[in-house]
């Protein structure tokens, strides 16, 4: 009976907030409003609940050990979420830089019309398929990256084979990947520096240049705000992450260069195998639950630094 | 060294910098055209469109059921995700200065952001309880009732649910889609003027005519936008298929586990074989394809 209770209790609900908003509009509109603090609630509720058995019996050690024999039942997700931090890192090296210059080109450089094409382009950049991004990243940037990387470590003496798909790919294609989510907040913070600052820093004498940094200052908090989304961004990014990851779900790495794995490409790469084993759903959704209490405290973060609780 | 010149050097550090930010996006635009057209016009033209995916040893093959199933998902999931997420925006944007409405924004703001592969497990979970339970023995009348009355292709979308069908995949699809929308739509209605409002509350008769008639109008624009590029978004979007739409190389009942062109390219990429790289690449022209016209129309309807 738990399905059909699961069905009517959302039916019912919905049903009463459409039904309440023609009647009672404020009654009904409110209810709207609840429905994404439910949804954060379910979400969390339905992993808490699945990776329970995983939690009791692995305790904290789940998340500090590393290790994924099926075999014996043992897991441990320290290896995924170093994975996460380095890939995300590099990311964000990556994509800071870039995000900064995008928005300063399309506010200082470009005139109006150009602007707004380069602009869509920067959101065309969000809105392209993530599973292209890894098909590009399979094909292309891995092969490229290993070559290139290779031939280097050759040039200064040193012997090594630098496999295509490792963290470092992983990490390129995910700064490439969120450069237009920081970038959209940075342009916004931009958009709003009052004219009378850009006339101070002028009548002070400023070059082009230095007006540029002390605008890019005076905007500090939407650049701090901007790297917070695109570090939500690059921790949850699953799909073309587990194409170019390299799908090392065993040993532990902290090198960029070898294979590895990240907490969202573990779920996509391992859960078609978790049903033949006892405890790897629990601890996949044990990994679900970490990916989630992340992504919530570093966009609650990103919505403190913006103020995004207000319009 | 010279303050001008520094800020010659500066400028066009920054100029590099935003160039290279978007010129990724050409090198795979290319690429996915470049190997993706002749790969279609190879492995079958037109009829790339409607024949089945190659098997690992075939010489043609299409994406005709990953088409469907993209299409089916992606519109049920765009008309839920829109039902719900224009409510949530009409509330965020109408009613921003109530303190609940703070609290509501700051979870969407968080739900929107949320990896989608954590909402594909979500649903995934529910569908679970689902399959194997009452509700499937009254789908499964209902299906045989629906037969009977309107012929057998009632079939094709009514029965009793598998663990993986294309339902799951399109509520995945529009929780992804509700809080994007809703966001979209708040920041429009928070945009309309006073004045404009206090006229539609004088003369609409109701708050709900007032809100969601005559504002409306004001803001269908910047509302359209939203759903068109909210719909971009979940046509492409892999992960919160992966275990609820999970995937078939067949054409199947919507109610059986569903192909989707995100699916197809993700699993055809990392095959070895040559014919179904191929067919990934000429799946990803398509699916950019019908990415950039949607983005395209959003982009020249919202001005």
């Amino acid at each position: 009976m738990l399905d059909v209770l699961l069905l009517l209790l959302p039916v019912t609900y919905f049903v009463s907030a459409f039904v309440l908003t023609l009647i009672r509009f404020k009654v009904g509109i409110r209810l709207f409003g609840l429905v994404s603090l439910f949804l954060i609630a379910a979400l969390v509720a339905v992993f808490l609940i699945k990776a329970y058995p995983a939690l009791v019996r692995y305790g904290p050690a789940l998340f500090t050990t590393a290790e994924w024999d099926p075999v014996r039942e043992k897991y441990g997700l320290a290896q995924a979420i170093v994975g996460t931090l380095i890939t995300s890192a590099i990311a964000l090296g990556i994509a800071m830089p870039l995000a900064v210059g995008a928005a300063v080109t399309i506010n200082e450089f470009l005139p109006p019309r150009l602007a707004r094409l380069f602009a869509s382009l920067v959101d065309l950049t969000a809105a392209m398929p993530t599973v292209l991004y890894g098909l590009w990243g399979l094909f292309v940037l891995g092969p490229a990256l290993g070559a290139g990387l290779t031939s280097l470590a050759k040039a200064v003496g040193l012997d090594v084979l630098v496999p295509p798909y490792t963290l470092l790919t992983a990490a390129v294609l995910l700064g490439i990947m969120v450069t237009p989510y920081a970038s959209a907040v940075i342009r916004e913070g931009y958009a709003l520096i009052p004219k009378v600052v850009e006339e101070a820093i002028y009548s002070m004498g400023a070059t082009k240049f230095e007006a540029v940094v002390l605008k890019l200052r005076y905007v500090r908090n939407y650049i701090f705000g901007g790297l917070f989304l695109a570090l939500g961004r690059a921790m949850g990014e699953t799909v073309a992450v587990a194409m170019v990851v390299g799908g090392n779900f065993s040993r532990f790495t902290t090198t960029p260069w070898e294979s590895g794995i990240t907490i969202s490409s573990l779920i996509a790469l391992q859960f078609p195998n978790a049903q033949s084993y006892t405890y790897m759903e629990p601890v996949l959704f044990a990994d679900a639950l970490a990916l989630a209490a992340l992504g919530v405290a570093i966009n609650a973060a990103a919505l403190y630094i913006l103020r995004r609780w207000q319009i | 060294m010279n303050r001008h010149v520094v800020s010659k050097l500066g400028l066009a550090l920054f100029a590099v910098l935003g160039a290279l930010a978007v010129t990724p996006l050409f090198f795979i635009v290319a690429d996915i055209y470049i190997k993706g057209v002749p790969a279609i016009v190879k492995l079958g033209g037109l009829n790339f469109l409607t024949d089945l995916p190659p098997a690992p040893y075939d010489e043609r093959g299409g994406i005709g059921p990953q088409l469907v199933g993209t299409l089916y998902m992606t519109l049920l999931g765009a008309l839920l995700g829109f039902a719900v997420g224009f409510p949530i925006g009409v509330y965020l944007g109408e009613f921003r200065k109530e303190f609940f409405a703070s609290v509501a924004r700051a979870g969407v703001n968080i739900l929107v952001e949320f990896p989608t592969i954590t909402i594909g497990l979500f649903v995934y979970t529910l569908f679970t309880v689902f399959a194997g339970g009452q509700l499937n023995e009254w789908l499964r009348g209902l299906a045989h009732s629906l037969a009977a009355l309107v012929g057998d292709w009632a079939r094709q979308f009514v029965g009793p649910l598998g663990q993986f069908n294309a339902y799951a995949g399109s509520l995945a699809l529009a929780v992804v889609m509700a809080p994007y929308v809703a966001l979209f739509t708040a920041s429009a209605y928070a945009s309309i003027e006073q004045p404009l409002r206090e006229a539609a509350y004088a003369l609409a008769g109701s708050e709900f005519k007032a809100v969601f008639v005559v504002l409306r109008k004001a803001v269908s624009r910047a509302v359209l936008v939203a759903a068109l590029l909210g719909t971009a978004k979940i046509a492409g979007e892999t992960a919160p298929l992966l275990f609820t739409a999970f995937g078939n190389i067949y054409y199947a009942p919507f109610t059986e586990p569903t192909a989707a062109v995100p699916l197809w390219v993700w699993y055809a990429a990392q095959t070895p074989y040559e014919v179904q790289i191929a067919s990934a690449y000429g799946a990803s022209a398509v699916l950019l394809t019908i990415v950039l016209a949607l983005f395209l129309v959003a982009r020249l309807r919202g001005g």
